[in-house]
């Protein structure tokens, strides 16, 4: 192991790190974004969108990353639909994210039973206002758990973006590997980087399960 | 507007040649299915049990391999492992390695979920009863853990399914790998066959993997 | 649930493990030798005898680098590096085991023992002398410089600060152009497949690649044009064996020898680079029997 190597590439692995984040939390983002809204969807039985909703999910949940970044980044500029890698990566993440978040959301919603919906309003409240203090909390609270084993799912997922010429992690180690053949030094340095980056997320996440879990009964966890 | 690149499709062997990378990924994926489901039930069974040693090596194991990208995995096994202790382990078996190394640990842990949702009564019961442990196991706990883990398990075969896309990287040829080298082949005549191809590999992998998971759905709302 | 205690225990045994892994690492490779002797040496490598006996050898090739190395409709491997390997295979009287490689593989490749001999337009430098061994060259070659015939780059100068250049990962026109012109921008792909669609799709404003590769490129796709024909030194691609594999390096040197009796490589060339170069270019990228010309 070559320590005064592995000190050169650190700038690198550093920047890789960034990337990595920015576009990994801009694609959590409009993956939350996308899930409320398809979750909304499903749980009000939105005519015609409904099954719009529905297939994206299928369509999303069923086929890797990998492949849907191909077809966006390569496939359709073919038809007239450039993207930058920047912009693939996030919409490529957020797209998969969506559907993932959506599920999660939705059995959040689903789970809490109708009963209290119907309660909340015959206590007078509208349905906004049911849905608001009654269904809401404890939906957002029971899905937190399946929420943040979406974004480590989804932050380990953007180890796949070195295709689409983005200098993630994993493609900084891929051609410095490449470049200079320091395989263990190159490959330690990325394991590093990555449990720098995504063990807080995990326990930032089993911090905020903890903090929610007073609105549960039993032991519910969904992951 | 040129072709899309789905006349490419019918050219030569082109078709069959990606449906036989689909191959590779689905054969990857049942083998280490197969290995992770011997292997999960076993760690899951010793999850539960009493040494506090051996559970926090099993959460150890578990914790280790959520955090760590399946693609990072990969290539530790496939390049790094020749580089420490000299193993020379072609694409595929390091590919199963990485998958059954995954798989053994989610698998251990649906298991072990699987068990602690079987209420305790019920092993009191059987052993009140008169059942040894291990009959307790073999009759009472097991088939039920079985029949709450099947939808799981054919769940994680898609994941699996998916994830076989990025064996591309160490150098496997399977349907995305031939995908572009048909593309290569035909840059000339159609240039703009990138479109047709990565269509249909997208929906290539969407046709094995949704009636997979609607068939686990389907066993998990009517085995709940 | 315990969850949070679970996690923080796990944090601290993988940072123990990997103090472990480190530790380890540093113990194995012993000294200050250059960090490639050390796999090497732990992965082995097959000699010509084993190779023979074992009835097939392995070569690493490119699948989607037409047309020195890719893959036909029918699945069968084909090129200028792929005639070559035929021919080694049929010398050595074993089969041909073709592994496709990526550019930024290939030592790798050889250092884990992976391939026997990687025959995939592999230029030889200094650097990668250090990793592996190179045998006598086939082909001339130097870096060149394609672009889009709505904006012909033909100096590096004309590129604006917005302006990017891809590059495949581990090959000699991203280390130059890393090395002398650090201030370019550079995307970089994996595979051939995939820099060449992405030139095609408009990511970059032009792409730098062994000068072979980018004139074959501009003549077989019409509306690109080859800017910069040359660039950095005039190299030359050769066979590569692992790093010590001294029977093997010598069985392909002699067989290189041989070979330019019969003009071996001049008929690789109309087999299958005619098509792409025309004549002119046959006596420029040839190497026969090892010889360079300059």
């Amino acid at each position: 192991m070559d320590w005064g190597v592995m000190l050169s590439y650190l700038p690198l692995y550093r920047d890789a790190l960034l990337l990595t984040l920015r576009i990994g939390w801009q694609g959590v983002a409009l993956a939350l974004a996308l899930g409320v809204v398809c979750a909304l969807t499903l749980h009000l039985r939105l005519p015609v969108l409904r099954q719009i909703v529905t297939a994206y999910i299928e369509l999303f949940r069923n086929t890797p990353l990998l492949v849907q970044l191909f077809f966006l980044y390569f496939a359709l500029p073919k038809v007239g639909v450039r993207l930058s890698p920047d912009a693939c990566g996030t919409l490529g993440l957020g797209l998969l994210g969506g559907a993932y978040m959506a599920e999660t959301f939705r059995s959040g919603l689903d789970n809490i039973p109708t009963i209290q919906s119907e309660s909340a309003q015959s206590l007078g409240m509208t349905r906004l206002q049911a849905f608001r203090y009654v269904i809401l909390p404890q939906a957002v609270s029971s899905s937190v758990p399946g929420l943040v084993a979406n974004v480590v799912f989804l932050l380990k997922e953007t180890s796949v973006f070195s295709t689409i010429s983005l200098m993630d992690l994993m493609f900084t180690a891929k051609d410095l590997i490449g470049m200079y053949a320091k395989t263990l030094e190159c490959l330690t340095l990325l394991v590093v980087f990555y449990l720098i980056m995504l063990l807080p997320v995990s326990f930032l996440g089993s911090a905020i399960e903890r903090r929610l879990r007073y609105a549960e009964f039993g032991d519910r966890r969904t992951v | 507007m040129q072709s899309l690149g789905i006349d490419v499709l019918f050219k030569g062997r082109n078709l069959l040649r990606l449906l036989g990378g689909l191959w590779v990924a689905v054969r990857i994926s049942l083998i280490s299915v197969a290995l992770s489901i011997v292997l999960g039930l076993l760690i899951g069974v010793l999850m539960t049990g009493k040494s506090p040693v051996l559970r926090g090596v099993f959460r150890l194991y578990l914790e280790t391999v959520r955090i760590l990208p399946q693609m990072v995995l990969l290539f530790i096994v496939y390049f790094g492992t020749t580089r420490l202790f000299g193993w020379n382990l072609s694409a595929e078996v390091s590919a199963v390695f990485v998958f059954t190394f995954w798989g053994a640990a989610e698998m251990g842990d649906l298991v072990r979920g699987a068990i602690l949702s079987i209420p305790s009564i019920q092993r009191e019961s059987a052993q009140a009863l008169g059942m040894t442990p291990r009959q307790v196991y073999g009759y009472v706990i097991l088939p039920q853990t079985v029949r709450r883990l099947i939808p799981l398990s054919i769940n994680l075969i898609t994941r699996m399914i998916k994830t076989t896309s990025l064996v591309m990287m160490i150098g496997m040829v399977e349907v995305l790998k031939v995908a572009q080298q048909i593309i290569e082949a035909n840059r000339r005549t159609s240039p703009n066959a990138a479109f047709g191809l990565f269509a249909v590999v997208f929906l290539l992998y969407f046709a094995i993997c949704w009636p997979i998971s609607r068939l686990a759905g389907y066993l998990e709302k009517r085995w709940a | 649930m315990k969850f949070s205690t679970w996690k923080r225990i796990t944090a601290v045994a993988l940072a123990l493990a990997l103090t472990f892994a480190l530790a380890a690492c540093g113990k194995g490779d012993s000294g200050a030798a250059p960090a490639g002797d050390a796999g090497s040496d732990a992965a082995g490598f097959r000699t010509l005898d084993e190779i023979k006996a074992s009835g097939t050898v392995n070569i690493g090739v490119f699948s989607d680098k037409s047309p020195f190395g890719y893959v036909d409709e029918n699945g069968d491997y084909q090129g200028y590096d792929v005639y070559f390997a035929q021919r080694i295979g049929e010398d050595l009287g074993v089969e041909v085991n073709y592994v496709s490689t990526e550019a930024a593989n290939r030592i790798e490749y050889l250092q884990t023992g992976k391939v026997d001999i990687i025959l995939a337009n592999f230029t030889v430098t200094e650097e990668r002398a250090q990793e592996v061994d190179f045998a006598l060259p086939y082909m001339n070659v130097a870096l060149g410089v394609v672009s889009p015939d709505e904006r012909v780059i033909t100096s590096l100068d004309e590129l604006g600060a917005d302006d990017e250049v891809i590059v495949i990962s581990g090959t000699t026109a991203e280390t130059y152009l890393e090395k002398n012109n650090p201030e370019i921008k550079l995307q970089k792909y994996d595979a051939y497949a995939e820099a060449k669609t992405a030139l095609e799709n408009g990511n970059g404003a032009a792409w730098a690649n062994d000068n072979t590769e980018v004139i074959a490129f501009a003549i077989e796709n019409p509306g690109y044009t080859v800017g910069i024909p040359s660039l950095g030194s005039a190299d030359t691609i050769a066979p590569a064996v692992t790093k010590g594999n001294d029977t093997l390096l010598n069985w392909l040197n002699d067989e290189i020898m041989a070979l330019g009796a019969e003009n071996f490589f001049h008929t690789d060339y109309e087999a299958t680079l005619l098509d792409t170069y025309g004549a002119d270019y046959e006596d420029t990228l040839v190497v026969e029997g090892g010889v360079t010309a300059g």
